[in-house]
């Protein structure tokens, strides 16, 4: 053993802050200076609508996130049906906003709970291949959302939703729903039997299953949570646009994944956290906007979300290796 | 006689024994009145097959194989758009580029796979992206038009009354793939590998270049097949994710393949193929709203998505096993 590897492993505060300093976690830092720079030195990105802007669009994506970094570590990589989930709980919310906040709340909150959980059954019951059974739950909720609304934008009624796209001392309530989701995400998942067993599915399912895990009965629950998340980001959407269309969280499964593996998330379960997630979803809304000011257009961000993604899950590859 | 029988007590019985009886259906409905399906619906069916064949194609050459290639709709989408760009100075070299680029990024994504262990759906998320995210930038965001009428006319008009020149491609593309699996030596590396690789390894087979190549002719597939249909269609746009998978997944499944490998044959997913064009010509016939469309193939992918569940078997003995044993106890 070398020297330096020594005195990593026998720790002592100097040598912790020597282990900090692994190649991982540098090009990490200078990343994230790279970024910081670039973004301060954007016009207008201090301004405040544009801060706004950068934590209604983290928030959106953030909730759904959140959900997505539950998948991600129980081992099924992604969902593709989360972002349409969240289109369909923002137009469960506005048609039921004429019934009344709480109905139009519950309602949101509890379809693409629904949807999602019959989906984590099916995945954990059967093991059926993830994936592919999301990708058929975002054809088959497309075409639901098609049949319902006939391809039409359905309004809020009345200001119910008003006081949701407001702001709690100066911050927009989204940006304080998203941190309310990662702390309740994060402590589920650190501090609860079942936070354990998603990572120990994850990382080992044959391994859960000899402990006496029912995996199938952790999968459903996993997909569950990520519905729920996902309708908390359809509420928040609802508010925000006082209307609700399925067109709403296209894209978003995508830029939620980068976001949970820019965070380092391993793409293959078991190991990763929500906070993780954060960091990766703030890194992601901060190019969203530098790119959108710097008058890149949308294209650009398609192309470097596909970068990045596939540069995250390539260092993985090389750090495990 | 025997070798008869086994071929067709393979995977690709269910989808052809399917194909069979959904092409009777069809002329029976003819017979009463309550469709119409002539040689128009061949052709149309044979179109359809034009498109998502070869994907199909692709996509069950990395079942087969036991790995998985999401990216093929951003390879579609991305083959679609050079072919296009680089078309407008002549169609041939836009075809040829879009080849060589589907080669090259399945090459890529096989390289990466195999280099840093990566598993092949992880990679292929990124390829997905990637490649996805490539059209758009080359498109600006938007449809580009190609503007040669006589080519979309070549690619498009009927010969013998039911293919078209990109269908013909098509079932050549699905013959000579059926040819390599069943009668070469990389065919029967191919199955080794999909179904036990460590022993396929240890007999001798040289996994990496077996998986690096399924790749790439993966990615090239898709990559051709979005070239010819944006010449048919004498325009290319980046294309939406569920419009391809859905579509080329159900049909691989339903041709036979499993992901738990070493299943599957070129001619079983062409049949899934068949299936799933007949069922929209069908419904297009009947005249539905196109929200049916998604539904009904949704419907299919998750259906075989579930049959296709390691576990389903298993659920359905306990199921059927509990069912007794209860009807036992109250006798």
């Amino acid at each position: 053993m070398t020297d330096r590897a020594e005195r990593i492993a026998t720790g002592g505060l100097a040598d912790r802050m020597l282990r900090l300093v692994t190649m991982r976690h540098s090009v990490a830092v200078v990343g994230l200076a790279v970024l910081c720079a670039l973004a301060l030195m954007t016009p207008g990105f201090t301004s405040i609508p544009s801060l706004y802007a950068l934590i209604n669009t983290a928030s959106f994506v953030g909730c759904i996130a959140v959900g997505m970094t539950f998948i991600t570590l129980s081992g099924n990589v992604m969902s593709f049906a989360l972002g349409a989930a969240s289109g369909l709980a923002a137009i469960t919310c506005a048609w039921l906003s004429k019934f009344g906040l709480a109905a139009a709340l519950l309602g949101a909150i509890l379809v693409p709970t629904a949807i999602n959980a019959l989906q984590g059954f099916v995945i954990g019951f059967f093991k059926a291949n993830s994936l592919i059974v999301t990708i058929a739950a975002l054809a088959l909720i497309n075409g639901a959302a098609e049949m319902v609304t006939a391809g039409q934008t359905i309004y809020v009624e009345g200001d119910i939703l008003d006081p949701y796209k407001g702001k709690l001392l100066g911050v927009p309530l989204a940006g304080i729903a998203f941190l309310i989701c990662v702390i309740v995400g994060q402590l589920v998942l650190r501090y609860t039997q079942f936070g354990q067993r998603v990572v120990l599915v994850g990382s080992n399912s044959r391994a859960a299953t000899a402990a006496g895990v029912e995996v199938w009965r952790t999968t459903t629950w996993v997909y569950t949570l990520a519905g729920l998340f996902s309708g908390i980001s359809g509420v928040l959407m609802a508010a925000r646009y006082g209307a609700g269309t399925i067109e709403m969280g296209a894209g978003f499964d995508y830029t939620a994944i980068a976001g949970v593996l820019l965070g380092g998330t391993a793409v293959a379960g078991g190991q990763g956290s929500v906070t993780r997630s954060l960091v990766g979803v703030t890194v992601m809304a901060v190019i969203t906007v530098v790119l959108l000011l710097r008058d890149f257009e949308t294209q650009y961000q398609y192309l470097l979300t596909g970068l990045i993604v596939f540069a995250a899950i390539l260092a993985q590859g090389r750090f495990r290796s | 006689m025997k070798r008869a029988f086994r071929l067709l007590s393979s995977g690709m019985t269910r989808a052809v024994w399917l194909l069979v009886l959904m092409v009777v259906c069809s002329f029976v409905f003819d017979r009463l009145g309550l469709g119409h399906f002539g040689k128009d619906t061949a052709f149309s069916v044979l179109q359809y097959f034009a498109t998502f064949g070869p994907i199909a194609l692709g996509l069950g050459l990395t079942i087969l194989v036991r790995e998985f290639d999401i990216a093929i709709a951003g390879m579609f989408g991305l083959g679609g758009c050079i072919a296009v760009l680089v078309g407008r100075l002549d169609p041939l070299l836009g075809l040829a580029a879009a080849i060589a680029v589907g080669i090259c990024g399945g090459a890529l994504q096989g390289y990466a796979m195999v280099r840093l262990r990566l598993s092949s759906v992880a990679v292929s998320l990124g390829g997905l992206l990637t490649f996805g995210g490539f059209a758009y930038v080359l498109t600006g965001n938007r449809t580009v038009s190609f503007g040669r009428m006589d080519i979309a006319l070549l690619v498009n008009t009927p010969i013998l009354e039911i293919f078209s020149l990109r269908s013909l491609i098509a079932v050549l593309l699905v013959a000579i793939a059926a040819f390599f699996v069943s009668c070469t030596r990389i065919g029967r590396d191919m199955i080794a590998v999909g179904g036990d690789r460590q022993a396929a390894t240890t007999a001798g087979v040289k996994t990496e270049a077996i998986l690096i190549g399924t790749f790439a002719t993966c990615s090239m597939l898709c990559a051709l097949s979005g070239a010819l249909l944006s010449f048919s269609l004498s325009a290319a746009s980046p294309a939406g994710l569920s419009d391809i998978s859905v579509p080329a997944v159900a049909a691989v499944i339903l041709g036979g393949a499993s992901f738990s490998g070493g299943t599957g044959r070129p001619l079983g997913t062409a049949a899934g193929v068949m299936i799933l064009g007949l069922l929209r010509t069908g419904l297009t016939t009947l005249g539905v709203p196109p929200y049916v469309h998604d539904l009904v193939t949704g419907g299919v992918l998750l259906s075989v998505a579930i049959a296709d569940g390691n576990d389903f078997a298993r659920r359905l003995y306990d199921l059927i096993a509990r069912r007794e044993a209860s009807m036992s106890s109250t006798r």
